[in-house]
């Protein structure tokens, strides 16, 4: 039972300056399996926390344990080897690559990825790359993008790039998912989808942080939410706990919540 | 000099090139970086080649060296073959681990200051080359640059007529070949724009004839020769497919100035000279296959090796992850590839690549010193690689072929001007040179042949492939 309830990702007190601005100011939460949420108003700190966990910024101070090891400070690379992918709020499409060849690129520890390989093609290449590219269609057409496979990936919409992002790090086969707006600019249907995806995975074993501003998704799909501000963790607990929190009113839901 | 004699060492330069630019290619072209030190590594190739091989106490020089190779080998068959090819070997090794020292703090910085930085590396290493006598001579460069098997050329099959019949019969098959493709390639150009071509080949060559002619027609003809390249660029722009056209004119231009210049100079047997190309009439006593005519193969073998390496590379996930990095490195990263090993490799790989070009380069000149390692060699690669299609395989041979024939091939010019005007017709020309490069960036800012296509490998019906 402890191991259940233990947390795979731990942030401790993480502090983060630009100058004089202060992003990080000493937040610290647990995250445990399943889907979490991360709320807060614009520039609480919330996509800059994203980039302390995954090795994209140094923390000035505090630390970043994942499954009780020590990760900060670590490459981003190093981070995700250990099973921590994330998302960008901006999508991070690679412009002149197709949809294929940006899903391809994702699933890790492909054998024609290393120099040697790609000149000898031993044992194993063909079907690695033949994963990979299988995987890549499977994906798409999961995400609903398998009709813009040989496009590049600088030509799609808004919204496609956010489905592309989503696929490509879900490609990774990741512990842990940090989704930065996954649903910002989705139509409607496609966001219930993206969802009932989450949720599946979630199912599946996955877990995910994720920073949304629906106050109704988040209820509807968190088992808990933790609510940043100014840099600094508000409170954390159950949905329906922080939707009536008077600081997280105030702070972040104001009128609109009961 | 014959026609072909030229023909033979212009090739031999775009071959030496084209490899240094294969390299630049896979740094700048495939993995996004700007490396303006590029040049470093052709100049670390061509003297360490030179100096592997060169003898013991060569005269007049008083640097590091030489390790005389080829005489430690000499008791092994083609052994001076040999100590050239561990030369080349070597010289790859040097240069790529010389690269790894200056990737892994230059690397690590954003990319505009990673070209900064690259440049003043090459720039402070030429500098040095160039004033510390004790380690390669400096200034006064280096001679007895060891040529493989030269004693063995002219190579004469026994008669001046066999020697005729042999090498003029492989002359015209390549010739026949390169024909082949070419139309092969052409094939199916539409109608109104081949008859563009064609008239803009023309206007082109009659001008540029006119223009040779001399006196009052030097300013008409270089004027009818632009009004062709106009012709041209109109033709292109009404084709939908933008390089058959070019290639049809490119032929035809090459068709009329390697037969018809010697046909006016001297007649019928200058259009055979120039038919039977690879043979030389006026090496030895029967004619034959002269040295630089070796070399230029060699030179082609080693372009056509480095191809076929470098689309292996990036035709493959590896090339995938170097192509991510250059679109947008935190992409990689993210998804867990040590973006900074890639860059590091891919900095070796290239600099390896332009070692052997360097070793090349000293085996065809025989003569190496600092002049020729100057910063522009890098500029120059880049135009080329530029011309010709960043992350484009064949642009690089295309950009290089068009680049060195435009900076070497409009030299003749200089024989129509009064001599005091040299210095400004030198500088003319690369200004030509720039203003092409603008033309193309404008027109067609991804080359001539824009980035290519990649198949990993894996079949279409598996979804392996990527137009
Ligand atoms: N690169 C940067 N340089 C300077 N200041 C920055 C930088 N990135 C973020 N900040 C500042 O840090 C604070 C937190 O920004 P952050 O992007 O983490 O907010 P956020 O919670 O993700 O907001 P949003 O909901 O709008 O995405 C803001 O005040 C922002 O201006
Ligand atoms: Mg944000």
């Amino acid at each position: 039972m402890v191991a259940v309830s233990d947390p795979i990702l731990e942030v401790d007190g993480v502090e983060k300056y630009f100058g004089g601005i202060t992003a990080l100011d000493g937040a610290s939460f647990d995250v445990e399996s399943g889907i979490t949420g991360l709320i807060g108003p614009n520039g609480a700190g919330k996509s800059t926390m994203f980039d302390c966990i995954t090795g994209f910024r140094d923390p000035d101070g505090g630390s970043v344990w994942f499954r009780g090891e020590d990760v900060t400070g670590d490459s981003p690379s190093a981070v995700a080897n250990r099973g921590v992918v994330r998302t960008f709020q901006i999508p991070h499409e690679l412009p002149e690559m197709t949809v294929r060849e940006n899903l391809a690129l994702a699933p890790r520890d492909q054998r024609g990825e290393s120099l040697v390989a790609s000149w000898a093609r031993g044992d194993g290449y063909y079907e690695d790359e033949q994963r990979a590219q299988r995987r890549a269609v499977e994906a798409a057409e999961r995400f609903e993008i398998s009709h813009v496979l040989d496009t590049p990936a600088g030509e799609l919409s808004g919204g496609q790039r956010k489905l592309l992002e989503l696929a490509r790090a879900l490609l990774t086969e990741p512990d842990l998912v940090l989704l930065d707006e996954p649903l910002a600019g989705v139509n409607p249907t496609l966001e219930e989808r993206i969802l009932d995806h989450i949720q599946t995975l979630a199912a599946e074993g996955y877990s995910f942080l994720f920073i949304e501003h629906d106050i109704d998704v988040i209820m509807e799909h968190c088992q808990e939410v933790i609510v940043m501000h100014q840099g600094r963790v508000l409170m954390r607990g159950e949905p329906e706990a922080v939707r009536t929190d008077d600081r997280v009113v105030d702070a972040y839901l104001g009128g609109d919540a009961e | 000099m014959a026609l072909a004699d030229f023909l033979v060492s212009l090739l031999t330069v775009v071959s030496v090139y084209t490899l240094f630019g294969l390299g630049l290619n896979i740094k700048y072209g495939f993995t996004g970086l700007v490396d303006f030190g590029h040049v470093l590594y052709f100049m670390t190739g061509a003297y360490v080649t030179v100096v592997v091989t060169l003898p013991v106490a060569a005269t007049s020089y008083e640097g590091i060296g030489g390790f005389a190779l080829p005489q430690l080998l000499s008791g092994v068959p083609l052994g001076g073959l040999l100590a050239w090819f561990v030369a080349i070997f070597v010289a790859m090794v040097v240069a790529a681990l010389l690269s790894l020292l200056v990737g892994v703090p230059t690397l690590r910085l954003r990319e505009d200051y990673l070209a900064i930085t690259a440049l003043g590396i090459a720039t402070i290493l030429h500098t040095v080359v160039n004033d510390e006598r004790w380690l390669f001579n400096g200034p006064f460069g280096v001679r007895d640059v060891h040529q493989p098997l030269a004693e063995a050329f002219p190579v004469s099959l026994g008669s001046f007529l066999v020697n005729l019949a042999v090498f003029g019969l492989v002359s015209v098959l390549v010739l026949a070949y390169i024909g082949y493709r070419v139309g092969d390639y052409v094939y199916g150009v539409d109608l109104r724009a081949a008859a563009m071509a064609a008239a803009a080949a023309v206007l082109v060559v009659a001008g540029l004839g006119a223009a040779a002619l001399g006196g009052a027609l030097v300013l008409g003809g270089v004027l009818v020769a632009v009004a062709g390249v106009v012709v041209l660029a109109r033709g292109i722009g009404r084709a939908d497919g933008f390089g058959r056209p070019l290639a049809l004119f490119t032929a035809l231009v090459f068709v009329a100035w390697h037969f018809g210049t010697p046909f006016f100079t001297a007649g019928p047997s200058g259009v055979l000279a120039s038919a039977v190309w690879l043979f030389d009439p006026t090496a030895g006593a029967d004619g034959g296959f002269t040295y630089g005519r070796f070399v230029l193969l060699v030179a082609v073998s080693f372009v056509a090796v480095a191809y076929w390496w470098c689309e292996r590379t990036v035709n493959s996930p590896y090339g995938r992850v170097l192509r991510s990095i250059r679109e947008d490195e935190d992409v990689p990263e993210a998804l867990g590839k040590r973006t900074f090993r890639y860059k590091v490799q891919s900095m070796m790989f290239g600099s390896a690549l332009a070692a052997a070009a360097g070793g090349l380069w000293a085996t065809h000149i025989a003569f190496i010193d600092p002049t020729q390692f100057i910063a522009d060699i890098t500029f120059f690669a880049f135009t080329a690689v530029i011309i010709g299609g960043a992350a484009n395989n064949r642009g690089v041979v295309v950009g290089t072929a068009v680049f060195w024939t435009l900076h070497t091939g409009t030299r003749f010019l200089n024989d129509y001007f009064p001599t005091e005007y040299a210095t400004q017709l030198a500088a003319l020309r690369v200004m030509l040179i720039g203003v092409l490069l603008m033309v193309i960036l404008y027109y067609r800012s991804e080359g001539l042949l824009g980035e290519q296509t990649y198949d990993t490998g894996v079949a279409a019906e598996e979804g392996g492939r990527s137009e």
